[in-house]
């Protein structure tokens, strides 16, 4: 007995019709509430278990990105800068957001769950994530299947980790998925809030915005949703350029704009150049070249250690070019206006792949957006191949790890060739699964 | 210039002033175990130009050098340093004086290049008796030191005693040069281990008033627990032709606890080694008047190459889990991230205090302590590794003396040694004798780098793989454009 979907949508055929009473998985996902009550539960049993291995054990569940965060609460508690805490290298508003982390009581229980207020704050932006994801996915299938697919970030355990951990991706997932949410309601004002807002909490999210630019033309954005009547092509670039400009884009680009510079123009008139130079120029200077996933990090120790800088070339120099190509023009002229979460995906698969510094964290970006691709992918489709693409992509990081380890912990020098070697790896990978991505958009 | 010749016995030891030949050029006497200290004090008119101009313009200037060989101290000389070359600094009013030129050039020292760039600020607020700024480097001798004092105070035609004396400097365990402006004058110490040695001492220069004394420590009965006795004979040359019979007491904040430690990395130490200490007891120092307010301390300097979190420091189950307790001072504005040869402070010096298992049950038992640490990246080598010395820590049991103990200035004392100017004017030091396997107060950790050897091909390769992976997603991209080019040519057909 299956309640008819609310969008009248034939029911997809992964779901055998009932016979007799419904399998548990299927009254599982027919209403939000199972799903959402296991999700907060599973992060909640994380969070008491990290609780619990933070007080009995000298190896911490905590992140040390959140003793970072309280502290520079902490800081900002007492009427100071965050930038007094040495690598602090984010937005005031994340520390504002953690005040009540640094609030004492005296009674020890309260504490704690003052201290530990950041956390639920993260588990709870995942919990909206998904139920962004569930509108989003819902608009294209029914409501069981979308929150199946939305169980894929919900129930993750590497995302529950990460936020009951106090590691603050998860607030980008839910601004990000919000943003994409926002963009296919078509409010723009509240996607240009977004997408300004983002981008100064975390800068990477300026990649969206050509995008969903793109996405944004008149066919999209007419209310009516009905085929407008075939306007004559327009002929001169200027008309074309004229037909380009169209109010929705014109107010997303200048309310996004507005709130990233009226953002950065507060916090600079705060917190000065420390705020700059931390949450921005660091970016642009870091040195920190310890092993990473990325393709460039040997090249990088290599070439910082030698004596004489720009006499030699540099191919690390032109890292940002490929990277920045792939993700702000090529795959959103190609695949936005097809479909604007894969090609959100692509983007953001294609600038993690490509950066100069990549770490298991970001891969966290590109998860939330994982869900929204998957059911039209061929991955999912012949299932043999999905798997193999799976077993391909832990392999080269295991590969990888395994390297790390050795070099980590037992001191042996993987540098090379076995870490680069791995990273190199890791990057074909990485660039094969991206092409498949691409490929499937093209085939919608 | 004056200057000042002791020998010092261990306790018990003596010599019948009988067994001595005085005359106005020196004093003989027969072979005994002793520490020898010399120190040379001048005037800042007696000095070479460049050094007076440099002291001329500086507040404080106080260079510490400890011998990487393991040595015997004996009472009173105690006071205990990481091996390495240690500048306590305090600027004049002309804070643009750069005192590094003339250290490398005396020393050769190599990592000193200013004092915005190399040195770390001290906390002055805590006791004004420490100096502003700290700087250390590790090296293992004195050789350039002697060339350059040879160089500077025999000149061609000096006496041969001059150059020799100055050569005995290289076997030294300890030098020390003092220079602060409320005394204008330069002490230069040395200090060489205990070992058999001929009472011998020799006149400088007619002008140079030469004190040399033949001591060891002696328990009086009217001796006060917080004191030190000496007893033995004194004479000044060209005054006296026989050593007169000393005996005196003072206040001496350097003790000997007694106890001894070892110090080493447990295997693998990969990129975060941990330093192991061996104690030989949990048991503060039986001697000390005030046992109770005893705490166990560990006082670390350590090179740019390692370095500690103080983050992971702060953690009380964490610090519990390694035997410690505390970590009462680190350098402020470590950077955590930036690899060896971009950072430009010497390193960072650490005061831990260390918990000792409790003594009701492990009376008397050796313990450890375990001190996380973490290596900066290295440049590449050509064999894909280098190797990090760290040195010995100083481990001390600091006791608070009884209200209303004073410590006056005493002939032996040696202050600015790092640790003390965290501690308050009561503070007395135990300390525990380092015992190294080997004899060297100096671990070596080796570090991976990149292997250069097989670097040649990186930059091409990364940069053709990255080409590679950029042009199939850009094949894939042109894949979706034609195709749906295509299928809009299609679509028009249809209609």
């Amino acid at each position: 007995m299956t309640k008819p979907s609310p969008t009248g949508q034939p029911r997809p055929p992964a779901t055998p019709p009932s016979q007799g009473a419904p399998s548990l998985v299927t009254t599982f996902f027919d209403r939000p509430l199972p799903l959402y009550l296991s999700a907060a539960i599973f992060r909640l049993v994380f969070l008491l278990y990290g609780l619990w291995q933070d007080a009995n054990s000298p190896v911490k569940y905590t992140d040390i990105d959140y003793l970072v965060f309280t502290d520079a609460a902490r800081f900002v508690s007492q009427g100071q800068s965050p930038y007094e805490r040495e690598t602090y290298r984010y937005t005031p508003v994340l520390a504002w957001l953690l005040l009540p982390t640094a609030h004492v009581t005296g009674n020890r229980i309260l504490d704690v769950a003052f201290f530990s207020s950041g956390k639920v704050l993260f588990a709870i932006a995942d919990l909206v994530a998904g139920w962004l994801l569930e509108k989003v996915l819902a608009k294209s299938m029914d409501g069981p299947r979308a929150r199946k697919f939305a169980t894929i970030w919900l129930l993750n355990p590497m995302v529950a980790t990460i936020s009951t951990r106090g590691s603050s991706e998860g607030l980008l997932g839910v601004l990000v998925m919000a943003l994409l949410w926002a963009v296919l309601e078509r409010r723009v004002t509240l996607a240009g809030l977004l997408l300004g807002f983002s981008v100064h909490f975390k800068i990477y999210p300026f990649i969206y915005a050509p995008a969903i630019i793109w996405w944004m033309d008149n066919e999209k954005m007419s209310p009516n949703k009905t085929k407008p009547t075939k306007s004559p092509q327009p002929t001169s670039p200027t008309t074309k350029i004229l037909n380009f400009l169209t109010p929705a884009r014109l107010q997303l680009t200048i309310i996004s704009l507005a709130t990233f510079s009226a953002l950065n123009i507060a916090m600079y008139l705060i917190y000065a150049h420390p705020f700059l130079q931390e949450t921005y120029l660091h970016h642009i200077t870091r040195l920190d070249h310890r092993h990473n996933f990325s393709p460039y990090n040997t090249q990088l120790y290599l070439s910082s250690s030698l004596p004489h800088p720009s006499t030699a070339f540099r191919i690390e120099k032109l890292a940002f070019l490929p990277q920045l190509l792939l993700s702000t023009i090529l795959i959103p002229l190609a695949t936005a206006k097809k479909s604007l979460p894969a090609s959100m995906l692509a983007q953001t698969f294609a600038f993690v792949t490509f950066n100069k510094v990549c770490t298991s964290q970001y891969f966290l970006w590109y998860m939330v957006l994982l869900p929204l691709y998957l059911p039209q992918s061929s991955f999912l489709r012949h299932k043999r191949f999905g798997l193999a693409a799976l077993v391909l992509w832990v392999a080269a990081q295991g590969a990888w790890l395994q390297q790390g380890f050795e070099l980590e912990f037992l001191g042996n020098s993987t540098f090379l060739p076995g870490l680069w070697l791995a990273s190199l790896g890791f990057f074909g990978v990485n660039c094969w699964i991206l092409g498949v991505i691409i490929g499937d958009v093209g085939r919608q | 210039m004056r200057e000042r010749i002791t020998f010092v016995q261990k306790e018990g030891d003596s010599i019948e002033p009988t067994a001595l030949k005085v005359d106005g050029n020196g004093l003989k006497g027969p072979e005994v175990k002793a520490v020898r200290e010399d120190r040379l004090t001048f005037a800042l008119d007696e000095l070479p130009a460049e050094l007076k101009a440099l002291l001329e313009g500086v507040n404080q200037l106080h260079i510490r050098w400890v011998s990487p060989v393991a040595y015997e101290a004996v009472s009173p000389l105690l006071a205990r340093l990481p091996p390495g070359f240690h500048l306590f600094y305090t600027p004049g009013g002309d804070t643009s004086i750069n005192p590094c030129p003339l250290l490398n050039k005396a020393f050769g020292t190599d990592s000193c290049s200013s004092p915005s760039e190399s040195f770390t600020t001290l906390p002055t607020d805590r006791f004004t008796h420490s100096t502003t700024h700290q700087f250390y480097q590790p090296l293992p001798s004195l050789k350039a030191f002697t060339t350059f004092a040879k160089s500077l105070l025999c000149p061609p035609g000096s006496p041969s005693s001059c150059s020799s004396r100055l050569t005995s400097l290289n076997s030294a365990s300890q030098l020390d040069l003092s220079y602060d402006t409320i005394s204008h004058t330069l002490r230069l110490t040395s200090l060489w281990p205990y070992a058999p040695q001929s009472l011998s001492a020799s006149l400088l220069s007619p002008s140079i008033r030469t004190e040399i004394g033949i001591i060891s420590t002696a328990s009086p009965k009217t001796l006060e627990p917080h004191e030190i006795g000496i007893s033995g004979l004194l004479t000044v040359l060209g005054q006296s032709t026989a050593p007169s019979p000393t005996l005196f007491s003072f206040p001496s904040r350097h003790r000997d606890s007694s106890s001894s430690f070892h110090a080493h990395f447990l295997p693998p130490t990969g990129l975060h080694p941990v330093l192991q200490l061996t104690i030989s007891s949990p048991n503060p120092p039986s001697k000390s008047p005030t046992k109770d307010t005893c705490r166990l301390h560990g006082y670390f300097t350590l090179p740019k190459s390692i370095f500690p979190d103080r983050h992971q420091l702060n953690d009380p189950l964490f610090l519990a889990s390694k035997n410690l307790s505390s970590v009462r001072y680190i350098t402020p504005g470590i950077d955590l991230e930036a690899p060896e040869y971009v950072t430009t402070p010497w390193g960072s010096s650490l005061l831990l205090e260390l918990s000792p298992p409790s003594t009701t049950t492990t009376t008397g038992k050796a313990w450890t302590a375990e001190i996380p640490l973490h290596l900066r990246y290295l440049s590449p080598s050509l064999t894909g590794y280098r190797t990090a010395e760290v040195p010995y820590p100083a481990l001390f049991w600091a006791c608070t003396a009884e209200e209303g103990t004073k410590f006056p200035s005493n002939p032996f004392e040696k202050d600015k040694v790092g640790y003390d100017g965290l501690f308050g004017e009561r503070t007395v030091f135990w300390h525990l004798n380092p015992t190294p396997a080997d004899g060297k107060l100096v671990n070596t950790v080796k570090v991976p780098v990149l292997d250069l050897e097989k670097a040649g091909w990186v930059g091409a390769v990364t940069g053709g793989v990255v080409v590679l992976g950029f042009a199939w997603v850009v094949v894939k991209l042109l894949g979706v454009v034609l195709s749906s080019g295509k299928r809009v040519e299609e679509g028009k057909k249809k209609q």
